[in-house]
């Protein structure tokens, strides 16, 4: 969703932090991330409350339903409160680790939240790990090659994968390797996360989840891999370009070692926010991804959610996606701030 | 970082990665053919939108009420015919004043748990959907008529009611009525019944299966009742799995994960059929869509509201739009004739309330006629070809609202707005959300919508929406109207079929009804979709129940007949899915992966000269 | 991005000359080059389908071809479900797509460009707050952020366009902020302020024209993905699907089935469509950084 040229760490590196500094910066970051983490929380009251909404007879589907049931239902669902005290309500059990009462499964949303967790996890922890693996070699290896034929295949590769359509390259996965077209026939299964058939653990459990993982997390992977690339590539050319490595190769070391030894650790810094940063496209990418897998994770859950729309539950995904997205970014910070030479110098 | 093995490292994790993958392929299949030679397993998918909670008091999805269906009694099971039939109940009589119902149970049943089943749980779970709202969230209209409900003693259960009620029999029916729960489990509870989620396995309950396990979005999983009354399932287990996509299921299906698809659309439904292991049915709709005219929607005291467009008042007008709607293209086109063309207002999978216009009293699809009523009414054209109301010297520039989540509305706005234009009405269609469109409709600000019901066999309900007592109060709550419909004679007769006890006299009460609604056009059935299922044939037999008539379709079936009355084919080898083994994977996809390169590689990054290197 | 940082040196010369400058180079790279001509092409087709393509083709009502039919005579693409020829709704659905993709852009770029030069001009409070609002929009995913906005907006493409512009304009803020500072540290900008120049004229008449290649550069990248998140949001189901976009014939696409009948005559076209015009507005983007900013090696 965001452009390749998204920015980079809002601090301009080569500002020197000494060790002392090294709590009051983590301190504000931290606080920075909380006030954050409450403008997200008014934006998402606002966004919601902005909406009219009658749900009862959406959510009564059709079931015979009387009148006064439906003034029931609407007594239950809090509808008929003020604005403002919809307001504190939802702050206060916000904070509580409550996000409100989901108007179509009839339950908190915290806990359908804490149920699509652990898939959601899986799928975006693997896809993340190897995407960050495959991007980085590849970065590395095209960008000290700049030009080669390697360097070519490579960025095309990744630009042209880069401008696919997420839930597009999962439909067309999705027709060729498990509904099977033409000669190939169905390799993997068409959705969900396990088969219910098989027992529900030990190693079958094992080998079944990641029989169902690997198209979703393909379709994640060819997609996010891109930006790995990419990054990671101007990061070695800019490197390559330094004095230190014309020492290291007067010094007569092998055009490996350099590349390992000093051009690779050096261009990882700027990479690692880089990193973090993008890790938000891949909580984007698993919306349609598990839309099209039906993986029982939170992007399905949103997914659902839009449905009717029902808003508490959207108003939970949201706020649980922007809170990992604050985390991501903090830990970002701390972790640049822990790999910068000019910091463990000291 | 940087150590020198480790791009040889990734190297190796990638291929291990993918070996363990094929491999894991292997064991899988090995497994399948290995475990449980003798137990069988149904496998099907999980209705329309699976299922939003276990408490069978506040479930509201289809998914939810075929999981009730399965592991709780009712009183009354429905036979082939959409009739009243024993379950838990023997009999059941009237009184001679018809307000009061004994029922006789069956004797020496008892819950999963051993404890026994009697008069009494059923007593208590209706009582307190009587008097707890929580507990009448889902239910709470099927009783509201219920003076008291007691157990005289373990068989014998007496209704009483407020006013006479001939649809008491189909108060309690698996899947559309009101399960009965264990009271020595739920009344400890009942204090907290909003927060409860009955998720403690097994489920104790009663009826054809015993839920085992359930994990929200993936599964619910079923063991036989072996001594179930009505007979034992064909199968020892079953597994409801959840898909959210029909696509992926038919691709389950397709690949032996998967033996049954209750639903699939008509485009899945052809592409199926020429697929010889499977067998595809159809069975007759039970439901329809159509679209609802804003003929001046008024409150109880007959007050104007909303913002419709004054000459939907007109009947001419509803007429000609009636008159410009080609309901067989519609068929044709938007369900690839899957379905059948609509005209009364209770769907033909319910043959006893099922009504057709008489031979000759259609409205036929005749858009000369419809511009010729138009012109005689008044109605001429403006510059622009856009009639021109004489009386409120509007234009007839319509609304039409469409939920954006239905694919059929999509489809027959399109065309419903093209006829339209012939004729000079022009539509302005506008795509919302369930819950916009359900608040629009309740306030009146609507001109034309896109509408759909799907009932089971009382037809009490959906008549109900159309009577005068559902109009909203003055200030715009408390109204439950389908499309503001309001008729003296209609609503006589609606209370006359409540009383009405003989089934055949009750169905004749609800044709007149249809016959006013038909003419009055606000309510325009448009078809009755055709529900379509698809199952294996080397895993399953008997999942369909009835005979087809001469068109080759199936009567309305119950998922809780299907899954008792299916079977594994008797020839049935222990051999699971023929699982293809496929070293080409991680081929396939290198070379997927090299097609978009090659897109890519059209473009030719060059390699820059030298001296741009050493800046 | 490191663009941001160095201001081009060639900018500095007369307009013309360092237009024919931007224009010989930009020759120079085959890449921005085919991106350019994947653009026009797919423009001018977008342009000129009401010359061929009619009501007669594109009503429901009106058409007669064979419903979800592979390709066949006269339908090169084979037909969706109402029996319409799929070349012709992806030609037409060019003409949405790449509007929703323009004018979401330039909501963007106008309200991104406002808040960098304000953030960038004004350095003390006001710069400060602009700046703390644009960190907390960064902070929000973009994807649920935009699927909430559309669906509290009601479906269609004005809340779709909304969407994105709200979602995307931080990325713009930071880059023109960041220009703007380095423009506002030049010498010019010292001599036109003794000369007596106000702020608003500082900014209009000389920081802005210095930072309007880099809009330029920031805004093709913009399209690229606003195009991506159209087809995304309406494959969700928050668009108009009545209207003939790439995202609303990939959703009836998937709605309908065509996963399950193999219809790849209807999955493939617009799919590749989308990637086209976004690898086109992305290459143009690259190209235009790279010669705007020779220090950008190869990449």
């Amino acid at each position: 969703m965001s452009s390749l040229t998204a920015p980079g760490p809002a601090k301009v590196k080569g500002q020197g932090v000494k060790r002392s500094d090294l709590l009051p910066y983590l301190g504000s970051k931290l606080v920075a991330a909380l006030v954050s983490f409450f403008v997200t929380l008014v934006i998402g009251f606002v966004i919601f409350s902005l909406m009219p909404a009658d749900p009862v007879r959406t959510l009564t589907r059709g079931r015979p339903t009387s009148e006064a049931q439906l003034a029931q239902i609407r007594v239950q669902l809090g509808l008929d409160d003020p604005v403002w005290e919809r307001f504190l309500t939802f702050v206060g059990n916000t904070l509580k680790g409550e996000l409100g009462y989901s108007w179509q499964f009839q339950q908190s949303v915290s806990s359908l939240v804490a149920d699509r967790l652990g898939p959601t996890l899986l799928l975006m922890g693997t896809a993340a790990v190897l995407s960050i693996a495959l991007g980085l070699w590849l970065g590395i290896r095209s960008g000290w090659r700049h030009g080669s034929l390697f360097d070519r295949i490579a960025s095309s590769a990744s630009l042209t994968l880069w401008s696919v359509p997420t839930f597009w390259l999962g439909m067309i996965l999705l027709v060729t390797f498990s509904v099977g077209i033409g000669p190939i026939p169905s390799l993997f299964p068409a959705g969900g996360m396990a088969d219910p058939s098989l027992p529900q653990e030990g190693w079958t459990h094992v080998v079944d989840v990641a029989r169902h993982l690997v198209l979703p997390c393909l379709t994640m992977v060819l997609v996010v891999f891109a930006q790995y690339v990419t990054v990671m590539r101007t990061s070695i050319i800019d490197e390559m370009g330094s004095p230190y490595l014309l020492t290291a190769r007067a010094k007569g070391l092998t055009d490996d070692a350099v590349r390992r030894r000093h051009a690779v650790p050096n261009a990882l810094l700027p990479s690692v926010t880089m990193i973090f940063m993008h890790l938000g496209i891949l909580v984007s990418g698993a919306i349609t991804v598990e839309a099209v897998y039906s993986w029982p994770g939170l992007g399905y859950l949103t997914y659902e959610a839009l449905k009717i729309p029902d808003l508490p539950l959207l108003q939970g995904t949201f706020i649980v996606f922007s809170a990992s997205v604050i985390i991501m970014n903090l830990l970002a910070d701390v972790v640049y701030r822990f790999l910068d030479p000019r910091v463990r110098a000291q | 970082m940087g150590t020198g093995n480790s791009r040889r490292r990734l190297a190796l994790a990638a291929c291990a990665l993918s070996g363990s993958l094929l491999a894991g392929a292997g064991t899988f299949a090995a497994a399948s053919a290995a475990s449980a030679p003798q137990e069988t397993t149904l496998r099907v998918k999980m209705s329309g939108s699976g299922v939003d909670t276990l408490n069978p008091f506040l479930a509201f999805f289809d998914g939810a009420y075929d999981v009730f269906a399965s592991i709780y009694p009712t009183l009354n099971s429905l036979d082939e015919n959409g009739k009243p039939g024993p379950y838990l109940a023997e009999s059941w009589t009237p009184s001679e004043d018809k307000l009061t119902w004994t029922f006789k149970l069956r004797d020496g049943l008892k819950w999963g748990d051993g404890k026994p089943l009697t008069a009494e749980d059923a007593a208590w779970t209706l009582n307190l959907i009587m008097t707890d709202a929580v507990a009448g969230t889902a239910n709470g209209s099927l009783v509201s008529n219920f003076e008291s409900v007691t157990a005289t003693d373990p068989t014998t259960l007496v209704i009483k009611t407020k006013a006479p009620q001939a649809n008491v029999t189909y108060v309690s029916i698996p899947r559309s009525g009101i399960p009965i729960v264990p009271k020595h489990i739920w009344e400890p509870q009942a204090k907290n019944l909003k927060d409860i989620k009955n998720d403690t396995f097994p489920v104790v309950g009663y009826g054809p299966w015993t839920l085992t396990e359930y994990k929200p979005e993936q599964y619910a999983k079923f063991d036989a009742n072996k001594d179930f009354i009505l007979g034992r399932p064909g199968f020892d287990h079953m597994v409801q799995q959840s898909f959210k996509s029909t696509d992926a299921a038919v691709a389950a299906l397709r690949s032996g994960q998967l033996d049954y698809i209750n639903g699939v659309n008509p485009t899945q439904f052809k592409a199926l059929q020429a697929d010889k292991s499977l067998l595809t049915a159809q069975e007759v709709g039970n439901g329809w869509t159509g679209v609802e005219v804003n003929h001046n929607a008024r409150t109880r005291t007959g007050k104007k509201i909303g913002t419709g467009h004054p000459a939907l008042g007109d009947p001419v007008l509803r007429r000609a739009i009636a008159l410009a709607t080609d309901r067989k293209t519609l068929v044709t086109k938007v369900l690839d004739g899957m379905g059948m063309v609509g005209s009364g207002y209770l769907p033909p999978a319910w043959p006893q309330w099922s009504w057709k216009p008489a031979a000759g009293q259609e409205t036929p699809f005749d858009l000369a006629q419809a511009g010729k009523i138009l012109d005689e009414a008044g109605y001429t054209k403006g510059a622009d070809g856009v009639r021109v109301d004489p009386k409120s010297g509007k234009s007839l520039e319509l609304r039409l609202g469409i939920h954006s989540d239905d694919t059929y509305d999509a489809g027959i706005s399109s065309y419903l707005k093209g006829w339209l234009e012939t004729i000079g009405v022009k539509l302005k269609i506008q795509t919302l959300s369930m819950s916009a469109l359900n608040s629009d409709l309740a306030k009146g600000d609507w001109d034309l919508l896109m509408d759909g019901w799907t009932t089971g066999p009382d037809p009490t309900f959906l008549l109900g929406i159309q009577t005068c007592a559902t109009l909203p109060k003055d200030d715009g709550t408390g109204g439950n109207t389908d499309a503001f419909f309001c008729d003296k004679a209609y609503d006589e007769l609606f209370k006359k079929q409540l009383t009405t006890f003989d089934q055949d006299e009750r169905a004749k009460v609800v044709a007149e009804m249809q016959d006013i609604l038909y003419k009055a056009d606000v309510d325009q059935i448009h078809f009755y979709a055709t529900t379509l299922d698809v199952a294996r044939t080397d895993t399953v037999t008997g999942l369909i129940t009835g005979q087809p008539d001469a068109q080759g379709m199936y009567p309305a079936q119950t998922t809780f007949w299907s899954y008792l009355k299916a079977a594994p084919p008797a020839a049935k080898t222990a051999a699971a899915s023929a699982e293809e083994e496929g070293g080409g994977g991680p081929l396939w996809i290198g070379g997927g992966v090299l097609l978009l390169a090659i897109v890519g590689g059209g473009i030719v990054l060059r390699r820059r000269s030298g001296a741009g290197d050493r800046e | 991005m490191t663009a941001a940082t160095h201001a081009p040196a060639a900018l500095e010369v007369p307009r013309h000359h360092a237009f024919g400058r931007f224009c010989r180079a930009y020759a120079k790279r085959p890449a921005g080059l085919a991106g350019l001509g994947l653009l026009v092409a797919f423009g001018v087709l977008a342009l000129v389908a009401p010359l061929f393509i009619g009501d007669d083709q594109l009503n429901v009502i009106k058409v007669d071809g064979p419903q979800l039919s592979p390709p066949v005579d006269g339908y090169p693409l084979g037909t969706d479900q109402a029996g319409r020829s799929v070349l012709l709704l992806v030609i037409w659905g060019a003409r949405e797509s790449l509007s929703i993709g323009i004018i979401a852009t330039a909501l963007t770029v106008v309200l991104g460009s406002a808040v960098g030069l304000l953030a960038g001009h004004y350095q003390g409070r006001i710069g400060q707050s602009l700046m703390h609002v644009t960190d907390w929009f960064i902070a929000l995913p973009s994807l649920p952020l935009a699927i909430s906005l559309s669906a509290v907006l009601g479906q269609g493409a004005a809340s779709i366009t909304i969407a994105i512009a709200v979602t995307s304009w931080t990325a713009t803020a930071r880059l023109v902020r960041a220009q703007t500072l380095a423009v506002e540290a030049r010498p010019f900008i010292e001599r036109a302020k003794v000369l007596g120049a106000g702020n608003t004229q500082i900014m209009i008449r000389h920081v802005l024209p210095n930072v309007m290649p880099l809009i330029l550069v920031s805004s093709t990248l913009t399209v690229a993905s606003a195009i991506l998140s159209e087809a995304t949001l309406t494959f969700l189901g928050l668009g108009d699907p009545t209207s003939v976009t790439w995202g609303s014939m990939l959703q009836a696409a998937f709605a309908g089935g065509a996963v399950t009948a193999g219809a790849w005559w209807y999955l493939l076209p617009p799919g590749i469509a989308i990637l086209i015009v976004v690898l086109g507005f992305t290459l143009v983007g690259r190209a235009v950084e790279h010669v705007l900013n020779p220090r950008m090696v190869g990449r």
